[in-house]
């Protein structure tokens, strides 16, 4: 294309322009893998080798996908216990002792029920309140905000 | 065997007395052919609600945690035997539970509805359910006759 620009004139540098303008603006699609190549560079230089360079890459993961998000106790490998009575405040209301939920603690499910499970032994065994949370631990930090829960409360 | 571990909470007590009660709680798991694995005492503290046991009404107690080893008949009378010790406010008996890994699926969780596996599967079981209506093949598209 390159070779052919010097013979078109005004017209063609127009054309050149605009299209530049629009490969600015919508970068996904003139080259959909333009966010990989920085993963996999080189595996993108030896397709980009082999083949001819205008084709479009097959067999390519696809770049636009999101990077996995964990909950806070799978991210840092955290085990809940029932001894651990500190952390277990933290998942539970400074003001009327009650579980915060899925919604708002932002845990996956096997974690929320690990924890509601092991704060119920804690409790049980006297180790922990029911309707309030130890004074030592009311001012700890917060994980998660129970103002804003990703879904609406039911109260 | 299985490894149990017992959170026991023991009253207000002089040293000499505690001794004797945690010789006495260990000597009861050593009779039914246990072993102690490890024996923590997490201090004497306030209760976080107050717990009567045996006539009186506990605010504070002392902490103690044992993990032992018994086979799993035993501890129907291990239970019997703590809960009828006067010394003892409070005690349960967990399994300690072995790692297991857990794959996060929160990603899966905080996808909208329509993408979620159980939603779609609660949708698939709706229409299950949903009974055929009786089709009255006028080719109208509206019921014909007065209600
Ligand atoms: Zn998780």
């Amino acid at each position: 294309m390159s070779a052919l620009m010097p013979a078109i004139s005004k017209t063609g540098n127009i054309l050149k322009s605009f299209m530049n303008l629009r490969a600015s603006l919508q970068v996904a699609r003139v080259r959909p893998f333009t966010s990989s190549i920085k993963e996999n560079s080189s595996r993108y230089d030896d397709l980009k080798k082999e083949s001819d360079p205008d084709m479009p890459l097959e067999d390519i993961k696809n770049p636009f996908e999101k990077e996995k998000i964990k909950c806070i106790l799978c991210e840092h490998n955290i085990r809940v216990d029932y001894k651990n009575v500190r952390l277990l405040s933290q998942f539970v209301s400074r003001y009327t002792g009650r579980i915060y939920g899925r919604h708002i603690t932002r845990l996956c499910k096997a974690q929320q029920e690990r924890v509601e499970k092991e704060i119920w032994k804690a409790q049980q065994a006297g180790l922990m309140g029911g309707y309030t949370r130890d004074l030592a631990y009311a001012n700890d930090p917060q994980l998660f905000n129970p103002d804003q829960p990703i879904r609406p409360h039911r109260f | 065997m299985i490894t149990y571990e017992m959170p026991l909470l023991l009253r207000l007590m002089t040293r000499p007395e505690l001794v004797s009660t945690l010789k006495r709680t260990a000597g009861i798991i050593f009779d039914q052919g246990g072993i102690i694995r490890r024996l923590d005492s997490l201090g004497t503290k306030d209760l976080p609600y107050r717990i009567s046991s045996h006539g009186a009404v506990h605010r504070r107690a002392s902490q103690f945690i044992i993990e032992f080893v018994v086979p799993p008949s035993s501890i129907k009378i291990l239970k019997d035997e703590f809960e009828r010790d006067i010394d003892v406010v409070r005690s349960r008996i967990y399994k300690v539970e072995e790692l297991t890994p857990v794959e996060c699926t929160l990603h899966e969780e905080i996808l909208p509805p329509a993408y979620r596996k159980d939603v779609q599967e609660m949708v698939e079981l709706a229409k299950k359910k949903f009974k055929p209506k009786f089709k009255n093949n006028t080719g109208l598209s509206y019921y014909p006759f007065q209600k």
